[in-house]
Parts: C-alpha cells; sequence; structure tokens
C-alpha cells in the first residue's frame, strides 16, 4: 500500500529536522525539545511553543563520548550527539527529565554544554506505588509551567490548556483507532509505518498531525479487515524501537505487532487525560495510568505482568524485547523476566540493539530464527 | 605506636567487636523474631533503628566480597544467568552471592523488607528489586529527586521526601504491628547527630600537616557510621578515634608517610580490592590521598529539633544526588581546607550514580584550581576491569608532572 499521508508522516519520522525549520520560520514559534519520557507536551503547546521530542540520531557518536562515558546507554548518548553535533541550531529550549543516574546527569552536562535560553529539568517521581509521588509530580509540573510562563513572558490560562488536552487527546484517540485495525488486520497497515505515525505526533505540529490522521483513519478503515494475513502476532517490549529498520524486518517477515510497551509506543499514546477540573492535575493523573516503565517503580512484578497480559489480551504468539545496549534498567529486569516467560509459557526473544547498530542482516537472521522456532519449523 | 589507655580497648579492637555483635545480632534475628530490613548506606536508617528492625546493607556485605577477592567468582555465577558485566559489581557480587551462597561472614539474614534510597543511586532500586522478587518481600523506594538549585523545587522536594518518610513509618508500623515510638526517633538521632559530627571531625583531621590518617583509614573506619549510625556504641567508637589519633599522631606530629609531599584528592570509591597497594605506591612518591567526597557522605549535621525535616534533608542532599556545580563547590571546599595539591579522578565502571558526571566535574576542578587530574577508568570491585601496568605508569607520569610543575 503506498498511501500518501502514510508516506509522508513517514517521511517527517525519519527527517523531521527540516519540516521542524520550516515550522518555526513560518509559524514565529519557538522550539521545545525534550528527551523520553513523559514530560506533558500539552502544557509546551498551550504556552505557545512547538515541544518537539528528542529521539536521538543513528548516526555516528563523534562528541558526545568525551562528556558521557561509553557505558551509558545508546539512547542517552545518541540524543547529547543531536543536538551537539547534528542539529546545533534548532531548539530553543529543552525541557529534560529525569528518571534515572544516567538521565540526571545527562541534564547537568546538557545544562551545561548546550548554550539555550531556556533549560529545565523534570523531575519525575521514580515510584507510583504510594500517595506522596502525586503530590510530587502535580508541585513539579506547576512548577514546569511556572518556568515556561516565565520564559514566554505570559500566563498559560486554564482555558489554553483545556484545548491542547483536548487536541492531544484527540490525537491519542485516533493513533489508538488506528492500532485496532492493525491488530485486526496486519495487511492494512504495516508495523514501520504504524509506529511511524506515533513517531512524527512526537515531532510534527499536533495540529497537522491530528488532521491527516483524521483524513487517514477513514481510508484505512475502508479497507478491514481483509483476513488474509496469517503471520505470527507479536508484542515488541522496550523503550524505543531503534534501529527502524526493526520494525521493517518485523514487515518483511509478516509478523504484526499487537501490542507494546514502548515510550516510542503505547506509553506515548495510551490513556486520555480528563477534560474535568483542574487541567494541571488532570496531566498528572494521566501519568498514574500508564502502563509500567522499568525505570519507575511500582509494586508487584510490573513489567512481566503487563507484558503477559499485552500476549493473551491481543492473541499474540510471542515477545521481542528490544534491549538498548546499555539501558541498565533493562539489565537488571531481562533474567528474571526470561524465566518469567519460560514459566508462562511465552515465548521472548531478546535483541540487543543500539542507535548505532549496523548489523541489519544478524537481526533480521535471529528475529527469523526465533519466528521459525514458534511456527515450530 | 603507643600502648593504649589502660581498660580501653584500642579502637581497632572495639571495631571488631562491634561488627561481630551486629552481624551475630543480624544472624539470630529471625529466631528472635526480630525484623531484618535491607537498606542502603545512604537512607533514613535512624527509622528502623527507632523501630528496632534490624538494618542490613548488601553493599557492605559486597565490599567484603570484594575485598576477599570473591568477586570475579560470584559475578561468573550470575553472569551465567544473563546478567552482564556492565552492572555494578556491588550488585553483581551480592546476587552472585545469592546464587552460590559464599560469603566471607558466613552469609546474611534474608529481609523481610527492603529499603532503596536513589539519593545515592538508581541501581540500587533495581538491584532490591530483584531481592524484592526472590524473597517476597515489599520494596519501599525512598524516592530523592536531584536537589537542584531551586529554592522552590527544594521546598518540594522536602515536602515530598517528608511524606516518604511517614509514608515509610506507616510501613515499618505494617510490618511489626508496633506502634513507632517518635521520642525513641529523637533519642536515635541525637545518637546519629554525634557520631556523624565525631565521623566528620575524624575524617577533617587530614588536614593537618603532616596528615595523621589518609583516605585509606577512611574507608576501613566509615563502616561503622555506615551500619551502627543512630546508636551509642558508634558514639563512643569515634569519640575513641578521634581520641586516640590526637594522641598519638596528632600531638607527636605523625603522618601517614614521612616526607609528605602531595596531598591528594581522591574522586569516586575506591578501588576496593587494590586500596592498600595503592596506599603503598602512592607512598613510595611521597604522596598521601587524604579525602574524597564519597568519604564524607555520612558527615551528615541532624538538627534534632526537627527529626522529619531534618532526616529529609541530610539524606536529599547527598553529593551524589546534588547538582554538579555543587558537587564541585563541595569538592573545592575540601581542596581549600585540607590544602591539597593533586587531585586522581577515577572513572568507575560500577558507580554510574558517581562517575558519568565526571568529565564536566574534571572540567570544573581544573578550571577553578589548576591542578592537574590523574584520570583513570577501572572497577571499584571487578579486577577483570583492572589494569595494573596501566595505572602504575600513569601514576608515574603523573607525578613526574606534578614534580615539573613544583607543585
Amino acid at each position: 500500500m503506498e498511501n500518501r499521508i502514510v508516506r509522508e508522516l513517514s517521511d517527517i519520522a525519519n527527517n523531521p529536522y527540516e519540516m521542524a525549520r520550516r515550522q518555526r520560520a513560518a509559524s514565529g514559534q519557538k522550539i521545545i525539545g525534550s528527551t523520553l519520557a513523559d514530560v506533558p507536551e500539552e502544557l509546551i503547546h498551550a504556552a505557545g511553543l512547538l515541544p518537539f521530542t528528542i529521539l536521538g540520531t543513528n548516526r555516528p557518536i563523534r562528541r558526545a563520548s568525551a562528556l558521557l562515558p561509553d557505558n551509558a546507554c545508546s539512547l542517552s548518548r545518541s540524543d547529547l550527539e543531536l543536538v551537539l553535533t547534528y542539529e546545533t541550531d534548532l531548539f530553543d529550549g529543552f525541557v529534560l527529565p529525569q528518571v534515572d543516574d544516567t538521565t540526571q546527569h545527562l541534564s547537568d552536562i546538557w545544562r551545561r554544554k548546550i548554550p539555550t535560553s531556556f533549560f529545565e529539568c523534570y523531575l519525575i517521581p521514580r515510584q507510583v506505588d504510594r500517595p506522596s509521588a502525586r503530590q510530587w509530580l502535580l508541585d513539579e509540573t506547576n512548577r514546569l509551567k511556572a518556568s515556561l510562563e516565565k520564559f514566554t513572558d505570559r500566563k498559560i490560562s486554564n482555558d489554553e490548556l483545556h484545548k491542547s488536552i483536548v487536541l492531544y487527546n484527540d490525537n491519542r484517540r485516533l493513533l489508538r483507532k488506528i492500532y485496532d485495525l492493525k491488530r485486526q488486520d496486519g495487511d492494512i497497515i504495516g508495523n514501520r509505518a504504524f509506529f511511524e505515525l506515533i513517531k512524527s505526533s512526537m515531532f510534527l505540529p499536533e495540529e497537522t498531525h491530528t488532521r491527516e490522521l483524521r483524513h487517514l483513519l477513514p481510508q484505512l478503515e475502508k479497507k478491514a479487515p481483509s483476513g488474509a494475513n496469517k503471520g505470527l502476532r507479536f508484542v515488541v517490549a522496550g523503550i524505543v524501537w531503534e534501529p527502524p529498520a526493526v520494525m521493517t524486518i518485523l514487515d518483511e517477515l509478516k509478523i504484526n505487532v499487537v501490542g507494546d510497551d514502548l515510550c516510542t509506543g503505547t506509553r506515548h499514546i495510551a490513556n486520555d487525560v480528563s477534560t474535568d477540573g483542574d487541567p494541571v492535575a488532570a496531566l498528572v493523573e494521566r501519568h498514574f495510568k500508564k502502563g509500567p516503565f522499568s525505570p519507575i517503580h511500582n509494586r508487584g512484578n510490573r513489567i512481566q505482568e503487563n507484558l503477559v497480559d499485552l500476549v493473551r489480551r491481543y492473541g499474540a504468539d510471542g515477545i521481542l524485547y528490544l534491549h538498548l545496549k546499555f539501558f541498565e534498567s533493562q539489565d537488571y529486569d531481562l533474567p528474571d523476566l526470561k524465566q518469567g516467560m519460560g514459566e508462562e509459557g511465552i515465548p521472548m526473544y531478546v535483541l540487543d540493539t543500539e542507535y548505532q547498530t549496523t548489523h541489519l542482516a544478524q537481526v533480521k537472521t535471529r528475529v527469523q530464527a526465533f519466528a521459525e522456532s514458534i511456527r515450530g519449523e | 605506636m603507643n600502648e593504649s589507655t589502660p581498660g580501653k580497648p584500642r579502637v581497632k579492637e572495639l571495631m571488631k567487636k562491634l561488627t561481630q555483635d551486629y552481624y551475630g545480632d543480624a544472624a539470630r534475628a529471625h529466631n528472635e523474631d526480630r525484623f531484618v530490613a535491607y537498606t542502603t548506606a545512604v537512607s533514613p536508617v535512624e527509622l528502623f533503628v527507632a523501630h528496632d528492625v534490624i538494618p542490613i546493607y548488601p553493599e557492605n556485605h559486597s565490599v567484603m566480597c570484594i575485598t576477599k577477592r570473591m568477586t570475579t567468582r560470584l559475578s561468573t555465577a550470575i553472569e551465567k544467568k544473563g546478567y552482564t558485566t556492565h552492572l555494578c559489581a556491588y550488585a553483581r557480587s551480592d546476587l552472585g552471592y545469592r546464587e552460590l551462597g559464599e560469603s566471607p561472614i558466613g552469609g546474611l539474614p534474608d529481609p523481610d523488607f527492603l529499603l532503596a534510597c536513589n539519593a545515592q543511586c538508581f541501581t540500587l532500586t533495581k538491584w532490591f528489586e530483584v531481592l524484592s522478587r526472590r524473597y517476597g518481600a515489599p520494596l519501599f523506594v525512598f524516592d530523592t529527586p536531584q536537589y537542584i538549585r531551586n529554592k522552590k523545587a527544594r521546598r518540594n522536594i522536602i515536602r515530598y521526601v517528608e511524606a516518604e518518610i511517614y509514608e515509610l513509618i506507616t510501613a515499618l508500623e505494617n510490618l511489626t504491628g508496633k506502634k513507632f515510638d517518635y521520642d525513641r526517633l529523637r533519642e536515635v538521632l541525637i545518637y546519629s547527630r554525634d557520631a556523624c559530627r565525631l565521623y566528620k571531625e575524624f575524617l577533617d583531621l587530614a588536614a593537618h600537616k603532616p596528615s595523621p590518617v589518609n583516605i585509606f583509614d577512611a574507608l576501613i573506619h566509615m563502616a561503622i557510621i555506615v551500619y551502627l549510625r543512630g546508636t551509642p556504641q558508634a558514639v563512643q567508637y569515634y569519640q575513641g578515634l578521634v581520641d586516640e589519633i590526637r594522641r598519638e599522631k596528632v600531638a607527636q606530629g605523625i603522618g601517614v608517610i614521612p616526607n609528605e609531599r602531595f596531598r591528594l584528592y581522591w574522586e569516586n570509591l575506591p578501588v576496593w580490592f587494590k586500596f592498600r597497594e595503592h596506599a603503598n605506591l602512592l607512598a613510595s612518591y611521597g604522596a598521601v590521598i587524604l579525602t574524597s567526597l564519597y568519604v564524607h557522605s555520612w558527615s551528615y549535621d541532624f538538627d534534632v529539633s526537627d527529626p522529619i525535616r531534618t532526616l529529609a534533608e541530610n539524606y536529599t542532599s547527598v553529593f551524589s544526588n546534588v547538582e554538579l556545580e555543587e558537587r564541585a563547590e563541595r569538592a573545592l571546599d575540601l581542596f581549600q581546607r585540607y590544602d591539597l595539591n593533586g587531585n586522581i579522578m577515577f572513572l568507575n565502571r560500577s558507580c554510574k550514580a558517581v562517575t558519568f558526571g565526571e568529565h564536566e566535574l574534571r572540567e570544573i576542578l581544573t578550571q577553578r584550581t589548576g591542578i592537574p587530574v590523574l584520570l583513570f577508568e577501572s572497577d571499584m570491585g571487578d579486577p577483570r576491569f583492572y589494569s595494573e601496568v596501566q595505572v602504575k605508569t600513569r601514576l608515574e607520569a603523573y607525578f613526574e608532572t606534578l614534580e615539573r610543575l613544583n607543585v
């Protein structure tokens, strides 16, 4: 299928920077870059700024190594490299969330090394199992709001924030609908194309992206479902689907991704923000409705329970776990997770990835071997 | 060496006895229906002590495994289970001990409760999650957001951490079925305050010239402030230690080494399995490492008039949880107070929390002091990442540089 909207959003997902520059020139709006995960884009949007998620670079690491040791996670290093070397003049400011040691240090290094007129860290609670975390995140989100207001020299009204929330809710809802269609039939939209829809929403102005999705949805609905695709169904687990060729490989192997716990996937589009009451409190509330995220502690065996639930709910045949090199949090989860999935009888394959991975032929061979082992070939 | 005062045990003997008593208590805990909590070296342990829950520090046990050269073996056992060598050597030693049951002290009691304070590092949360699953014991993540230099944020952070302390108290009451005693907390906090002050006084003896103590003394004697904080024994111990050093070294002008020439700062944790050798090697150059921010992690300053607030403030503002510039200011304060003229910065593969900002820290310290830096990479606990030749060559070159600069 060659759909115009899908193609255009795919292009943006793969190279968002020129688009962002044009957008800034046309609208005069400033671009605020934020790293993963959980920065409330609605707040940046309501401040009249353009939120843009920094998602690393697949290009070579040159300068970041001198600032952040080689055993720091691949995403942090490539985020830093992107702004140090490749996109040095794109951003007017930054919001860096902290969830672990790496992001905490990254925040300090970034503040010191990247000249900008606006820098704020966003100190996300690293536990979500007790009431104190809610009040803390509310305080912290209000602090971020005040900081954005100071930068733009104007107040963010409840009405403006409410409008932004409605817009982002619409966008998330449309993406979830398309995900549902894809779950019914992988031929409706491929893995790479679908996840690029999500990724492009992290770059494009939300109004534009939502408008495109509104046009796209009926076109996709017309196609559903052919029932022709009898391929395997996978849940993809991890933080990010990098390098992007991973999704292309799954497409080539006719494997349909029916669920995920990725930051550049479900975590970005799951759950709406309530449109009742205090909008900042509503943004905070959404955070606590999200599924588990490895660095953020919650009770129970949350990562495993969530993945088992996704597999059962969407009738998946197995889990492809994307292990991002030197992402410490995953390193601690994985041995128990592998054992747990073995006990649950759920096939899981752990694929080591990094932003600068180049051995794609090997990746394909491994995923193919995993798929064959599930099919009993 | 002088003889000790009659009737008073020397501190070395006292340390041995305190350590034996502590681990003996812990080993008997479950037979005596007492509760055991695993906790982290930087954590509000006063709450456990006040509630008669025995705090156990898997990190300390791991240091013992490392200094007994057990880590490679322990780590290899868990690498087979899929844990990577990138992880903290404390965590690997501990998980390896769980796997093989091998321990220098006959093991640790199983936990009834775990607490991970992330002011120290994030790794502990993930390591303790593994233990929490293994033992089916609840894990309390004592979350301390980075103590950024923003007044409003700091007020909010302290409010958050105070709320967490009350949540922890409730969790402890639920664990033991016993009401928490706030008067007892104040009493425990007074012991902590006094012990921490004396501990800091002990560390600050390094400001003397020649210095009567070096960082290796600090690394040995810090064990007590880590696991006996909040007890009268810790106060007695550090009082004895300070008195002994003043009497036997300071009063007589005896330094750690004769002809002290280079007074060094050390950044990061030590290379535990090499620190004695490092001391000897450095002495041959007339060099002595005097201090680090790491050993000062337990130089708390508790204000007992508001126990909850002072616990929140002290445990949130540890050097590993402040912004780089503030961390640098604290290091610079040591450079100034101890009159340091050399700087060894260890990039510790094991410890992301302390190491990841170190390149930036180096830049600040060099700019502000003008003192050249010896930077080397290794691992605090895993000899497989240590190169003897490299370290020796670098040290030799470094002291040649210092001499050339006529420091």
